[in-house]
C-alpha cells in the first residue's frame, strides 16, 4: 500500500482489503467458534452446572411441593430456559470485558477503527449465539429427564427469546460500562443475575407494570408460544410492540451507559488498568 | 500509506467504507501517500500542548505537563524516562485512552479524539508485552483476529502474515496455540499481532523485555528494515538502552511530565565538551564522596569492597580543580581510565536517575499463567 490513488472496494494496489463488520462478526464468531470447540471442557462444564441447578430446582422442589410443582413443570422449564439465556447475554459483555482487561487485550479492542463498543457488541453476540447453543442442549435434556415436551415453533422461541434478552444485553452493557470503570466489581455485578428469576416469573405476579422490565413481558410471552403453541403472529400488535420497545429502550440505554463510561474511564485514565 | 504492503486499507476506505472513509477524505488522502511525496505528508505524530492531570485540589499531580513534539514517518523514536515520569500517560493519551486536560493529538494526520476510527486505522500498540494476544489462539489466528479488529480483512494479508512469521522465527509455530511458547515467543507473537494488519504508527512497550540476545537482535533488525523499507513509524519506550541506542533515529526523554530532551541518538552522545573517568582509590571516604557530589562532576560511585570507582564528568577546568582536591587530600588514584558517553549516561545525567530501575508506571506484568484467554 504505496502509492496514493484511492483503489475502490477497499482494497488498495497491493489487494489488501479493508473489513467491514462482516468480516468482524465472522473473526469474532470464529474466535468463539474455535474456543468452544478446541476447549469443550468449558461448555461441557457450564451444560452439566446448568443441569445440575435444574435438578436441584426440579427434583428438590418436588421433595417439598410435590403434586403442585410436577403440574407447573413445563413453565418452569421455559423460565429457566430464558434465565440460562438472560445470564449468558448479561455477563457476555461485562465478564468479557473484565477478561480483557486482565489479560491485557482490552487495548486492542479500544484501539479499533470499527470502534470500541461495536466490538464490545460483536463479543456480546458471538456469546450470546454460543449461550444459546448450549441452553438450547439444556432444554432438550430438561425435557427428556422430566419426560416433558413443549411446542417449540422455532421461528416464534427465537424471536421472542432473542428480543427478550435484547434488553438484558442493554443491562450487561451498563455493567461492562462499570466494570470498565471500576474493574472488580464482578461479583456484585453477578447478584443481578438472580434478579432475573424475579423478573422472568413476574407474569405469574400479573402486575401491569411489571412488562416494563426487562424480560418480564418477554418471558410472558415466551411460556404462551411455548406451552400454548402460540405463534409470533397471533399474538396482539400490542403485545409485540411492547416486547420490541422494552428490547430496544434497554439496549439502547445500556450502550448509552456503556459510551458514557468509557468516555469517563478514559477522562479518569483507568481505561484498561487492572 | 507506507508500510510497504502492509498499510491498513481501512485508513481510507473504514469498516464497511463507511466512518473511516468520510474522515479520511475530510483529512485528505494523508494516510494513503507514498514516500515520494513525503514532504507533504503530516507528521505521523503530533503532539500539541498536551497535558494530563490527575486527581483534584491538593492530591491533584500533573502526569503530563505541555508536552508537544512531532514524529517523522518512517522514523524509530524511543520514549524514555525514570519512573514516573509521565511516559505512559502520555502514551495512553496518544493512543486516545486517556482524555487530556489540554492538547491534541493527530496520528497520520487524523485527531485521535474527533477521529479515532481514522486514526485507529493506522496505529497500533504492544503495550502489555507477551500479554498482548490470545494465548488459546494459535499463533495464526491471533493474526488474521487482530488484523481484522485492526480494520484489515485478512485474506488479503496472508502473504504479509507469512512473511512476519517468517522474519520473526515464528514460522514452524505458526499453528501452535500461544499459551504452549516461551515467554520470548510470546513476545515475538505480540509483535507480530501488532504489525498483522499493517500499521503505519506502532507503540512497543518493553518489546524486547524476556528475549534472549538472538531474539532481541532479530527483533531489532525487524524493527529497523520496517522502517527503512517500509516507513513503518515506531515510538518504543524501553529501560534497555543498547536497544535504544541501536534501533532508534531519535529520542524523547521525559521527567516530571515533561519533555527534558528531544535529539537524534547522534546528538545526544556526542562530545559535549566534557571529559569522562573512573577513578578507583582506597581513599575515598564518606566525607569526600559527599564534597565530591556536591561540585556535580560526579556522576556515579560504585563502592566496592576495599576500593570505591567513581565516574566524575566535566570540562578541562573541573578536571584540574577535582584533581588538585584530590591530591590535596592525599587520594591515591589506583587506576584511571577514560570513559565512552553513552545513552544511559545522558539518561542519568539529564534526568538525574537510575536508568536500570524498574517503571513503575508500565503496566504491571502478570505471571505465564494462562487464565482463560
Amino acid at each position: 500500500m504505496t502509492t496514493g490513488s484511492v483503489p475502490a472496494e477497499g482494497s488498495d494496489s497491493t489487494g489488501i482489503k479493508a473489513a467491514g463488520y462482516y468480516q468482524l462478526v465472522k473473526a469474532v464468531l470464529y474466535r468463539e467458534a474455535v474456543l468452544f470447540v478446541r476447549y469443550p471442557a468449558n461448555a461441557v462444564g457450564g451444560i452439566v452446572i446448568a443441569l445440575f441447578f435444574f435438578g436441584v430446582l426440579f427434583y428438590g422442589g418436588r421433595m417439598v411441593a410435590g403434586r403442585a410443582l410436577t403440574d407447573s413443570i413445563e413453565g418452569i422449564i421455559v423460565g429457566y430456559f430464558l434465565w440460562t439465556l438472560s445470564v449468558g447475554a448479561y455477563s457476555s459483555i461485562s465478564n468479557d470485558i473484565a477478561s480483557e482487561v486482565q489479560w491485557g487485550t482490552l487495548e486492542r479492542h479500544v484501539m479499533t477503527p470499527f470502534g470500541f463498543a461495536p466490538v464490545a457488541l460483536a463479543k456480546g453476540v458471538a456469546k450470546i449465539i454460543r449461550t444459546f447453543l448450549t441452553s438450547a442442549v439444556v432444554l432438550g435434556l430438561m425435557l427428556l429427564l422430566t419426560g416433558t415436551s413443549l411446542e417449540i415453533n422455532l421461528f416464534t422461541t427465537l424471536a421472542i427469546a432473542v428480543l427478550s434478552i435484547l434488553s438484558v444485553l442493554g443491562l450487561g452493557f451498563a455493567a461492562g460500562g462499570v466494570t470498565l470503570l471500576y474493574k472488580q466489581v464482578g461479583n456484585w455485578l453477578n447478584l443481578l443475575q438472580f434478579g432475573f428469576v424475579v423478573l422472568v416469573s413476574a407474569p405469574a405476579l400479573e402486575l401491569g407494570w411489571t412488562a416494563v422490565l426487562p424480560l418480564a413481558h418477554g418471558s410472558g410471552l415466551l411460556q404462551r408460544a411455548m406451552l400454548d403453541g402460540t405463534r409470533l403472529w397471533e399474538f396482539s400488535a400490542v403485545d409485540v410492540g411492547l416486547l420490541v420497545a422494552v428490547a430496544v429502550g434497554y439496549f439502547l440505554a445500556g450502550y448509552l451507559v456503556f459510551q458514557y463510561a468509557t468516555r469517563r474511564a478514559r477522562r479518569l485514565g483507568v481505561l484498561g488498568d487492572y | 500509506m507506507t508500510t510497504g504492503d502492509g498499510g491498513r486499507a481501512a485508513a481510507r476506505d473504514g469498516p464497511d467504507a463507511g466512518v473511516s472513509a468520510d474522515e479520511s477524505a475530510s483529512d485528505g488522502e494523508s494516510a494513503t501517500a507514498s514516500h515520494a511525496d513525503a514532504g507533504t505528508r503530516p507528521p505521523a505524530v503530533a503532539v500539541d500542548g498536551v497535558t494530563k492531570r490527575f486527581g483534584s485540589d491538593e492530591a491533584r499531580v500533573t502526569a503530563v505537563d505541555d508536552v508537544s513534539f512531532e514524529i517523522d514517518a518512517g522514523s524509530v523514536v524511543g520514549l524514555l524516562g525514570p519512573n514516573g515520569a509521565g511516559k505512559t500517560t502520555l502514551i495512553k493519551s496518544i493512543l486516545g485512552m486517556v482524555l487530556p486536560d489540554a492538547g491534541r493529538v493527530r496520528v497520520c494526520g487524523h485527531d485521535v479524539q474527533t477521529e479515532p476510527r481514522a486514526a485507529y486505522a493506522a496505529v497500533d500498540a504492544m503495550l502489555e508485552g507477551a500479554r498482548n494476544d490470545y494465548w488459546r489462539l494459535t499463533v495464526r489466528e491471533n493474526l488474521r483476529y487482530f488484523a481484522t479488529v485492526g480494520g484489515v480483512d485478512p485474506d488479503s494479508v496472508t502473504e504479509r502474515h507469512d512473511r512476519l512469521l517468517d522474519r520473526l522465527d515464528l514460522t514452524e509455530k505458526a499453528d501452535v496455540a500461544v499459551r504452549k511458547l516461551s515467554r520470548g515467543m510470546k513476545q515475538k507473537v505480540s509483535l507480530a499481532s501488532v504489525l498483522a494488519s499493517g500499521a503505519e504508527v506502532v507503540f512497543l512497550d518493553e518489546p524486547t523485555l524476556g528475549l534472549d540476545v538472538e531474539s532481541s537482535r532479530t527483533l531489532q533488525r525487524e524493527l529497523r528494515r520496517l522502517a527503512e523499507q517500509e516507513g513503518l513509524t515506531v515510538v518504543l519506550s524501553s529501560h534497555d538502552m543498547d536497544v535504544v541506542e541501536t534501533v532508534c533515529d531519535r529520542v524523547l526523554i521525559m521527567a516530571d511530565g515533561r519533555i527534558v530532551a528531544d535529539d537524534a541518538v547522534d546528538a545526544l552522545l556526542r562530545d559535549d565538551g566534557h571529559h569522562r573517568l573512573r577513578l578507583t582509590s582506597r581513599d575515598f571516604d564518606a566525607a569526600l564522596l559527599s564534597r565530591l557530589r556536591e561540585t556535580g562532576t560526579v556522576t556515579d560511585i560504585d563502592r566496592r569492597d576495599r576500593e570505591t570507582r567513581i565516574e566524575v564528568a566535566a570540562d578541562s577546568d573541573g578536571l584540574y580543580a577535582l584533581m588538585a582536591r584530590l591530591r590535596d587530600r592525599g587520594v591515591t588514584l589506583d587506576e584511571v581510565t577514560t570513559v565512552d558517553r553513552d545513552l544511559e549516561g545522558v539518561f542519568v545525567a539529564l534526568t538525574d536517575t537510575d536508568a536500570a530501575s524498574p517503571d513503575s508506571e508500565s503496566p504491571s506484568r502478570v505471571a505465564d499463567g494462562e487464565g482463560g484467554r
